[in-house]
């Protein structure tokens, strides 16, 4: 199934080029959960990101379904 | 005493006269610095109810015990006054160098009462003081005033400015410092005007003395390394200011768009942080003794928008781009270099601009009016207006007066999205209800920076808050406004406090402030009597709203926020829950159910009972 990873700022460059506006699609098995689409990514798992689905804070063992969009950003020294 | 000077210059406009007086060591104890003692002042000495642009107005420059001394980030002063937009109270942050030079000329706070017969401004070096004409430079933007003054006085100084909104009295005017830096909201611009004070120039050497001076230079540098290596893990504070927030918001739904018709705007990533970096950005640009430097200095080098400066911030961007729906970033840069230089409020500005588009579009506010069509989206009509505004001229003179006027005059007052007549800032509270709590509730009106609770349920700092809830809202708000109050008082930045001068628990606790102050000033203060001073702020405000006539039944929120569900986006369907909040939040503060602060909670505080 088709999701989307959105990195916003700073994790941007945890990307692969294809990205569009820190956008990327995946194609990924059914039963992926929010953890394992967003380890795919060189970005901390820590206090310092924080990561929702779509745009709502969820438990990371969420499995996504078609379509979703996990977004992550850093909260660090916040805005 | 230590860190404070215990030191006030009183200039009286009306007859020139300039006094130095001492301040009480106890007041200065228990009302912190900065914003604590410009509401003790306020409240002492003027009558609340007086017209805010009247000569009876004060308008109080207030530094704090940590500005001007190593701190990082202690370059902060207050401007506090009546607000002319909100009949409340305003009191305005900034920083910069201004602030810090103002603090070395050996007194803490300006206090400016009458009006001045004709155009002048202030020049303090130390105990030099002299009120001089400012004929010459009345009319001129605040780059120029600046330029000038400087130049007529000396490169050494800093000045701080109102532009020509100031001078014409637009309700949405700011007094502009280091010509970038502002203490935007509530229109003290405006008051400042009104008093026919140009700019205040400031120099001098009197740093103050510091109670353990190794002690707290060894705080501050090991502070500036924790920034300093967060800095270099990659801050998006560094890297992009508060211009990747859009981002942020838009992805919550909580993005002012189309003045809060939506809540996710579609055109985001043509003016975010990083469409600003790769296109306009030149460099990063610090406030005095700041390791994290979040300012940006920006060009748009040719074309129609050609213009430099600093900028745009979050919340320019919320109100001069998606509140009012534009995309063009360089037409939104210069929207906020105007700003800038007129000396405007790009809150106030943006957001009355987006109703009259609103308006406008719904048919309200005819294009014979306004001098022209005034769509969402149009950025060269928005730009006309933000100078119609500064100027007061044809349509600019309703404009002038903010959202809440303009929507009323015409008709519709429940299109402005205001609490207290001020302009809400860029965090739609029905997906932030902690926010619409905030905002209902703020003794400066609308205002994030009054108590941002979005820290937590927007950026998760120090933890992360469903910003969807309201349980537990009432007591963060409340925690969050003394914290506020305490972070306004002391003359930090609030950017660099809340992360590196707090602990990290939910109900943050000013640990390192306390120690900052009390190596400082010597006054070995307890971290909860720090908060419990704090409260005493910001109950002594609340005091003022009260005998201002903008008391409780203020308490509210416009009428999209209680009963418009969002459209769009995560928080589509909500709005603000806000009589779940407001008797506990009431409650919790120790005042009456309708209200008004409790005799016992003023006895408490020790604040005078009537
Ligand atoms: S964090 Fe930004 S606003 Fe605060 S002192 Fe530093 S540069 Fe100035």
């Amino acid at each position: 199934m088709m999701i989307r990873v959105k990195l916003i700022a700073n994790y941007r460059e945890a990307l692969p080029p294809e990205a569009k506006n820190g956008v990327v699609e995946l194609d990924v098995p059914q039963g992926t959960t929010i953890y394992d689409a967003i380890s795919r990514f060189d970005i901390p798992l820590n206090d310092e990101s924080v990561i929702v689905l779509n745009g709502i804070t969820v438990d990371m063992s969420t499995p996504l379904k078609e379509g979703d969009m996990v977004t992550a950003f850093s909260a660090i020294a916040g805005g | 005493m230590y860190g404070w000077h215990l030191r006030i210059l009183r200039v009286n406009l009306t007859t020139r006269k300039v006094t130095m007086e001492d301040v009480d060591p106890k007041i200065a104890r228990d009302y912190l610095g900065g914003r604590g003692w410009a509401i003790h002042y306020l409240y002492k000495e003027m009558d609340p109810r007086a017209d805010a642009l009247s000569p009876e107005n004060m308008l109080i420059f207030a530094t704090g015990p940590l500005t001007a001394t190593p701190a990082p980030t202690g370059n902060r002063y207050m401007v506090v006054t009546k607000s002319p937009l909100t009949g409340a109270l305003a009191h305005s942050n900034s920083g910069g160098e201004f602030p810090t030079w103002m603090k070395r000329t050996g007194f803490d706070m300006f206090i400016f009462e009458g009006k001045a017969s004709e155009p002048v401004y202030l020049f303090v070096n130390e105990d030099q003081v002299e009120v001089r004409s400012a004929a010459h430079v009345w009319g001129k933007d605040t780059h120029e005033t600046t330029d000038i003054l400087k130049g007529e006085t000396s490169q050494e100084a800093r000045v701080a400015c109102i532009g020509q909104a100031g001078e014409n009295l637009a309700l949405m005017a700011a007094i502009m410092n280091d010509k970038h830096r502002a203490a935007a909201r509530s229109g003290v611009g405006a008051v400042m005007g009104s008093k026919n004070l140009k700019a205040v120039v400031a120099m001098g050497n009197k740093n103050p003395p510091l109670h353990d001076p190794e002690g707290m230079r060894t705080l501050s540098v090991n502070t500036s390394k924790e920034v300093g290596a967060d800095v270099k893990k990659g801050s998006n504070m560094r890297i992009y200011g508060t211009s990747y927030v859009p981002q942020v918001t838009n992805t919550l739904g909580i993005l002012p768009t189309r003045n809060f018709l939506q809540g996710t705007f579609e055109g985001v990533d043509k003016i975010d942080g990083d469409a600003l970096k790769d296109q306009y950005l030149i460099r990063h640009t610090p406030c005095y003794r700041c390791p994290l430097s979040c300012g940006r200095l920006t060009e748009v080098p040719d074309g129609p928008y050609k213009g430099k400066g600093e900028g745009p911030e979050y919340e320019t961007i919320s109100s001069l781009g998606t509140g009012c729906g534009v995309s063009d970033l360089a037409a939104l840069l210069k929207a906020n270099y105007l700003c800038n230089e007129y000396g405007m409020d790009t809150i106030t500005t943006g957001m009355t601009i987006a109703v009259a588009m609103e308006m406008y579009e719904k048919g309200y506010i005819s294009e014979e009016i306004i001098g022209m069509p005034l769509k969402f989206g149009d950025h060269d009509a928005m730009i006309a207006m933000v100078k119609l505004m500064a100027f007061r001229e044809g349509f600019g003179n309703d404009l002038a007066q903010g959202s809440f006027r303009l929507a009323e005059k015409y008709g519709h007052p429940e299109l402005a999205v205001t609490t207290r007549k001020q302009e809400f800032p860029g965090y739609d509270p029905r997906g932030s209800q902690g926010m619409g709590l905030l905002y209902a509730t703020s003794n400066k009106g609308a205002s994030h920076m009054e108590g941002d609770v979005a820290y937590e349920e927007v950026f998760g700092v120090p933890v992360k808050e469903n910003p969807h809830t309201t349980e537990g809202k009432p007591e963060l708000v409340r925690h969050f406004e003394n914290s506020f109050a305490l972070m306004d008082s002391s003359g930090l930045c609030v950017f660099v406090a809340i992360r590196y001068a707090f602990n990290k628990d939910r109900m943050i606790l000013p640990l390192r402030v306390t120690e900052m102050m009390n190596l400082t000033t010597g006054a070995e203060y307890t971290p909860e009597e720090v908060m419990i001073a704090a409260d005493r702020v910001y109950t002594l405000e609340r005091m003022f709203l009260i005998k201002a006539g903008s008391g409780p039944e203020y308490d509210t929120l416009p009428y999209r926020m209680l009963h418009e569900p969002l459209p769009d986006g995560p928080a589509k369907g909500m709005v603000v829950k806000l009589d779940e909040m407001l008797p506990e939040f009431y409650k919790l503060r120790g005042w009456d159910e309708k209200g008004y602060p409790t005799q016992e909670k003023l006895m408490e505080l020790e604040l005078p009972l009537n």
